[in-house]
């Protein structure tokens, strides 16, 4: 027996542990054969191959010996045998917050992988939860935490500068199209769809904005975005904290409701899919009625019914297509995608392995949020870069804001010199200069092929 | 159920809104003993209210946990931010400490003339105090300090969003 003295945070992770146990993680921690599939999972251990620390079984049983010593009779009868250990110090915490944070981007790609349906990832999110609700986390965790808590959404975005952007938006798509009814409706009630999107859009990228109120218009859609609950990301997702969660994703479903709208359409963003049409009744604890789908499906959905047409003639790169690890891993949103970029481009090169076994962007996590651990992240994304100069193309479109920064960053670390695009923005442009719409008036759209790139 | 009890000569008010955008004589914003003002409100307060609160914070260096200093709102619709260091992340004594705290913000508002403030929901979401903890404390708090001898005419709790807010509304309701 030892005679360490637990310090509190440890005594309240280790409470909060027996409130997180539910069958799926306690099978996830019984199950282990130790059969080392999970490790050629990996995209820490293939860039990091004389490590064994980056091994998912060895993360995995960091957290095992916790549970083991504390709530499995084996561990707490005979812990020398099972390898079962208590969890003391604060330094003992520090050290498990650099596996759960820095080592896994809980991308799940073991968890498909292990024969014995161990999900890692589930666990490893489970400890970044208990270790953020004792305050250990990394800074820029914290940041985003506080900001999604308190303002409303996860890079800080105020009110007024959200509907000022969203009216330049309006404006600029107007101009674009030269047609005074093209806006972007805000808090239009009984909107056949209501659109929300990821703060990135609004502070890093408006245009994906005006682009999906481009194919919104064309395809005669009645639309809206709402004025607050409008931010479909999730922090909760990677910060393990199921409170947030629930308080992010109850926020959109609440607006939604009061807005009377049809169905709610996340624009493209991984985790914010996953956390918003997946998790988020759970962690909100409702019963949520109001249909939810991608946007990658609203879009097919147009083009399909010939509400917008596309000339794929007119996009002469060569793409490939990133798998975000929530679209397609989490959610099984990954044929779509590529129906829809077949429909606008000529030369489509797939990118091997994919689907739900693509490798993560490798900012997933939030990642790219812990500037601490970028160096191992940029050293990781190796497996990414080395399976994106494969394909030899020019431009990598993904469905993910987050893979879009992700990439973007490993793009530039590793000099491939490849452009990192969304579909909406292929989308918005392959309409630009073919696409029309029976209900919308010809001058607006006929715009000279000189815009189109 | 009511937005709204009397206690003497003052009320309790339960409002959804945008804390730091509050057109009110004061407000409380959970700091840390250091005074850094951080993301989310600390976030809000800086873009709108200027640098004068950060310099003004920078001066006065810090807090103890428990206590709350007041300083002025730059360009804010608010007079005075009230800075109050409450407990966080499941430390030991919950409850206690918030209690201190809530007095001490209070009695910080009281003696800079203050009649009226308004608090968030002090501690929960990013802080982790359990957001049923809070309504009850605070309004236990709150009710207890106006029914002694008392400046203050009005006190706001401003939730952020219905989850807050039904948390209050069912404290309020309680109150007889
Ligand atoms: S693949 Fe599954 S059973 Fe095998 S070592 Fe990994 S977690 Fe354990
Ligand atoms: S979830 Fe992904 S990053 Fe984490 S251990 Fe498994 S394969 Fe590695």
């Amino acid at each position: 027996m030892t005679n360490k003295k637990r310090s509190h945070q440890a005594e309240v992770l280790i409470e909060g542990m027996a409130e997180k146990l539910n069958r799926q993680i306690v099978g996830s921690l019984v199950a282990c054969v130790h059969c080392g599939n999970c490790t050629r999972s990996c995209h820490y251990v293939l860039t990091n191959p004389d490590d064994p620390t980056f091994a998912p079984a060895y993360k995995a049983d960091r957290i095992r010996k916790i549970f083991k010593r504390h709530f499995d009779w084996t561990g707490r009868v005979f812990p020398w045998w099972v390898g079962a250990k208590s969890i003391f110090t604060v330094e003992e915490l520090e050290e498990l917050k650099d596996i759960v944070f820095g080592k896994c981007t809980n991308c799940r790609r073991c968890s498909i992988n292990c024969p014995m349906g161990v999900d890692y990832a589930t666990f490893n999110r489970m400890m970044r939860g208990l270790l953020v609700s004792v305050g250990i986390m990394p800074e820029g965790v914290a940041v985003v935490s506080k900001d999604q808590w308190e303002i409303g959404n996860q890079m800080g975005v105020l009110p007024e500068d959200y509907i000022d952007t969203i009216e330049w938006m309006s404006e600029e798509m107007q101009s674009e199209l030269d047609d005074p009814t093209a806006v972007i409706p805000i808090d239009k009630m009984d909107a056949d769809i209501v659109y929300t999107i990821n703060p990135r859009e609004v502070k890093y990228d408006p245009r994906t904005i005006s682009d999906a109120g481009k194919i919104f218009h064309l395809a005669g859609e009645n639309w809206t975005m709402p004025s607050e609950g409008w931010d479909m990301t999730n922090f909760g997702l990677f910060s393990g904290d199921d409170a947030l969660g629930g308080a992010v994703a109850g926020r959109v479903y609440e607006k939604a409701k009061e807005l009377r709208a049809k169905k709610i359409v996340i624009s493209e963003c991984g985790h914010g899919y996953r956390s918003t049409r997946c998790e988020g009744p759970n962690w909100a604890g409702m019963d949520v009625e109001i249909p939810m789908e991608s946007s990658v499906i609203t879009m097919l959905r147009y083009v399909r019914e010939g509400r917008i047409k596309v000339d794929k003639t007119r996009n002469t790169k060569s793409y490939t297509f990133h798998d975000s690890c929530n679209n397609a891993r989490s959610c099984g949103l990954f044929e779509e995608p590529r129906e829809l970029l077949n429909l606008v481009v000529t030369d489509f090169r797939e990118m091997y392995p994919n689907r739900s076994e693509n490798y993560c962007c490798t900012g997933g996590g939030g990642a790219m949020s812990m500037s601490e651990y970028t160096p191992l992240r940029l050293k990781s994304a190796k497996i990414k870069a080395d399976q994106l100069r494969e394909t030899g193309a020019e431009v990598v479109v993904t469905s993910c804001h987050n893979c879009v920064d992700g990439l973007t960053d490993l793009i530039k670390h590793y000099k491939l010199g490849m452009e990192v695009t969304q579909l909406v923005n292929m989308e918005s442009e392959v309409n630009k200069g073919s696409g029309f719409n029976v209900s919308i008036p010809r001058r607006s759209i006929a715009l000279s092929s000189n815009d189109f790139k | 159920m009511p937005d709204s009890v009397k206690i003497n000569q003052s009320t309790i008010r339960l409002i959804k809104g945008d804390l730091t955008a509050l057109d009110v004589e004061a407000f409380v914003f959970y700091a840390r003993p250091d005074l850094a003002l951080g993301s989310g409100f600390g976030n809000a307060i800086s873009m709108r209210g200027g640098s004068t609160i950060k310099e003004e914070l920078e001066k006065i260096g810090g807090i103890k946990s428990g206590e709350a200093v007041a300083t002025a709102a730059g360009e804010l619709k608010a007079g005075y931010i009230i800075h109050a260091a409450g407990p966080a992340f499941h430390e030991e004594n919950i409850e206690g400490k918030l209690l201190i705290t809530m007095e001490n913000a209070l009695k910080c508002a009281e003696e800079k003339g203050i009649k009226q403030l308004a608090f968030p929901p002090m501690g929960a979401g990013f802080f982790a105090v359990p957001l049923p903890v809070c309504a009850k404390v605070m309004i236990e708090s709150i009710k207890r300090y106006l029914s002694g001898d008392t400046g203050i005419k009005e006190v706001i709790i401003c939730a952020a969003d219905n989850r807050d807010y039904k948390s209050f509304a069912v404290e309020l309701a309680a109150i007889d």
